[in-house]
């Protein structure tokens, strides 16, 4: 589903406004290839039309209006002395609002082969009622869309030398949530200069850059699988994984910089060197492991949230939105990227998701349910004289017992949610442009996962 | 470069700066000439941060280990973030290539130009 504006001035008091083309380039933009797209009027006395765009016709509709509900007759509507709460700038239109009765305020278009379905004379038409005034309609797409992200990472590890592209190929086809790039297609939307294939660009250059720190974390990690496979250096060897995971990380620097927008660059920049400082912090605390509660949060808010933040605000930067409306989605990806990773730090403990319980607690790497178990009164001291030890088989599934039964995962759980509330709410004080509740839903979906 | 700039720029890079940073910064230097004065230090400080990464990483010979590999990928953040600050974006984007052609090499197993030759240039590129 893709929502969206159209913004436009009418110029004179009644008026049938041709807005065919800019639905038009509405589909193509979104990348829909059959599907509907649905529009509604946001004003009482704008209404919408499908009909011929024929001077001489649209001038006999105006007088069809006019004689139906003239404008020089008397109207209970503009009485102004027996209306209550009347505006200042209330307007004399009693029979703008009856002649909206008259076409509908809302629409359906179907649309196949990325194309609106019109018959040959068929036109849409936004009918302006009460002009001249500035007017907006809601747009929502819906149906199959051309997935412009995956065509883009395709395209762009289609290009790449093939010792280097094999190991990202499969890594990327395998799978990932493609949080980051949802977001900056999302995020992308909310500003005045929104280009989807552009977007996409930026989308793919984002989640390469993910994929690239992925692969050295799991030479770092010593990670055998990933999203189900080898990892590139199990299966490669650590020097390839090294100039691969480089390759991929300049490559993205690249395409961001392609992009020609300084603010992107520098969000993404800055989200880089987190994400670095942060990996170095992450093994540095290996040795107080499980560390505490602040540490964990310094650590994710780098190794997770900063590009979860980064991609929400270079979206709109992108597409030149207000800087407040950026400053928001740059705390609510922050808000988002924190709990999207305690999320995963439960699933290491979740039977059904898939992944082998217990991987994190093998690797030592930070995890805030293993925090809170060693923080518990009953099972804490158990927890945290197994982990001071070597962790084999046995004593990696007794504290995953240990954790189950207490009760951090549902501390871990509630304090994830509690984060994305306060994500959401970042998102109340801005314009979105009819995206609130994607965003939102994109939010919670984020934490109540099973994989 | 001014104590401040440096006080910024080398945060958690202290003791590489101590250990060889300092003289490849010096030895780009003078490959920056052309290049605005109040930039020229810190596409200098980019360069250098782009070789000692590199080279710590062990790119194109012995895998380094963890520590020194994520030392090395904060050198190359830090550099790509210094750029973003400073440099045109041809120049930006003729770092990134030196970087591609110089992993690309090394996941290849080829030879490839000198990682200095392909930041000289790449310092050209404005």
């Amino acid at each position: 589903m893709v929502s969206g504006r159209l913004r436009f001035d009418s110029s004179h008091p009644t008026q049938f406004i041709d807005i065919t083309d800019r639905l038009r380039e509405h589909v193509r933009r979104a990348g829909l290839v059959t599907g509907r797209l649905h529009l509604q009027s946001l004003h009482t006395t704008l209404g919408l039309a499908i009909n011929e765009n024929e001077p001489l016709l649209l001038r006999d509709f105006q007088s069809m209006l006019e004689r139906l509900a003239p404008g020089d007759v008397t109207y209970l509507h503009d009485d102004f002395s027996r209306r209550i709460d009347v505006a200042l700038d209330e307007p004399v239109n009693g029979h703008a609002h009856c002649r909206q009765l008259l076409v509908s305020g809302f629409a359906t278009l179907l649309v196949e082969e990325g194309d609106l379905v019109l018959g040959r004379w068929q036109s849409v038409f936004a009918v302006e009622l009460d002009g001249p005034r500035q007017r907006q309609l809601a747009l929502q797409l819906d149906g199959d869309f051309d997935d412009l992200v995956e065509l883009e990472l395709s395209r762009q590890l289609r290009a790449d030398p093939e010792p280097i592209a094999s190991p990202m190929r499969r890594l990327v086809e395998a799978g990932g949530k493609r949080m980051r790039p949802r977001l900056v297609q999302l995020t992308a939307q909310l500003g005045p200069q929104y280009e989807p294939l552009r977007a996409a660009s930026l989308a793919a250059a984002i989640e390469i850059l993910h994929n690239a720190t992925l692969v050295h974390d799991d030479y770092v990690d010593e990670s055998p699988y990933r999203r189900g496979r080898p990892t590139v250096a199990a299966a490669e060897g650590a020097e390839r994984a090294i100039a691969v995971g480089d390759y991929y990380f300049a490559k993205a620097t690249r395409l961001i910089a392609e992009t020609g927008n300084p603010d992107v660059t520098q969000t993404i920049a800055a989200a880089l060197e987190a994400i670095c400082e942060s990996q170095i912090d992450d093994v540095a605390l290996r040795g107080a492991f499980p560390g505490d509660h602040d540490s964990y949060l310094r650590v994710v808010r780098g190794k997770t949230a900063a590009l979860f933040s980064a991609a929400c605000a270079s979206g709109a930067q992108l597409s030149n939105a207000g800087p407040e409306v950026v400053e928001a989605l740059r705390r609510y990806g922050d808000l988002l990227g924190v709990a999207f990773q305690m999320a995963d730090d439960m699933v290491d403990f979740s039977p059904s998701s898939g992944k082998p319980v217990g991987l994190d607690i093998r690797q030592r790497v930070l995890s805030l349910p293993l925090i809170y178990a060693a923080e518990d009164r009953q099972v804490g001291p158990e927890v945290r004289r197994l982990l001071s030890g070597s962790l084999g088989d046995e004593e990696v599934a007794r504290v995953a017992e240990l954790v189950t039964a207490s009760d951090a995962l549902q501390r871990v759980g509630d304090e994830a949610r509690a984060l994305v509330e306060e994500a959401v709410s970042e998102l109340e004080r801005v314009e979105l442009n009819g995206l609130r509740p994607t965003l939102i839903g994109l939010a919670r979906s984020a934490v109540d996962r099973a994989s | 470069m001014s104590t401040a700039v440096l006080d910024r720029e080398l945060q958690r890079l202290e003791g590489l700066w101590a250990d060889g940073l300092s003289e490849t910064y010096r030895s780009y230097l003078e490959e920056v000439a052309t290049h605005a004065p109040d930039v020229q230090p810190r596409l200098a400080l980019a360069a250098a941060l782009v070789e000692v990464g590199l080279r710590l990483q062990g790119l194109g010979s012995a895998a380094a280990p963890p520590a020194a590999l994520l030392m090395g990928d904060l050198c190359l953040a830090r550099s790509s973030r210094i750029l973003t600050d400073s440099a045109t974006r041809s120049v930006q984007i003729a770092f990134a290539r030196a970087v591609e052609e110089l992993s690309g090499a090394a996941a290849s197993r080829v030879e490839s130009r000198p990682v200095r030759e392909l930041l000289v240039r790449a310092l050209a590129a404005h």
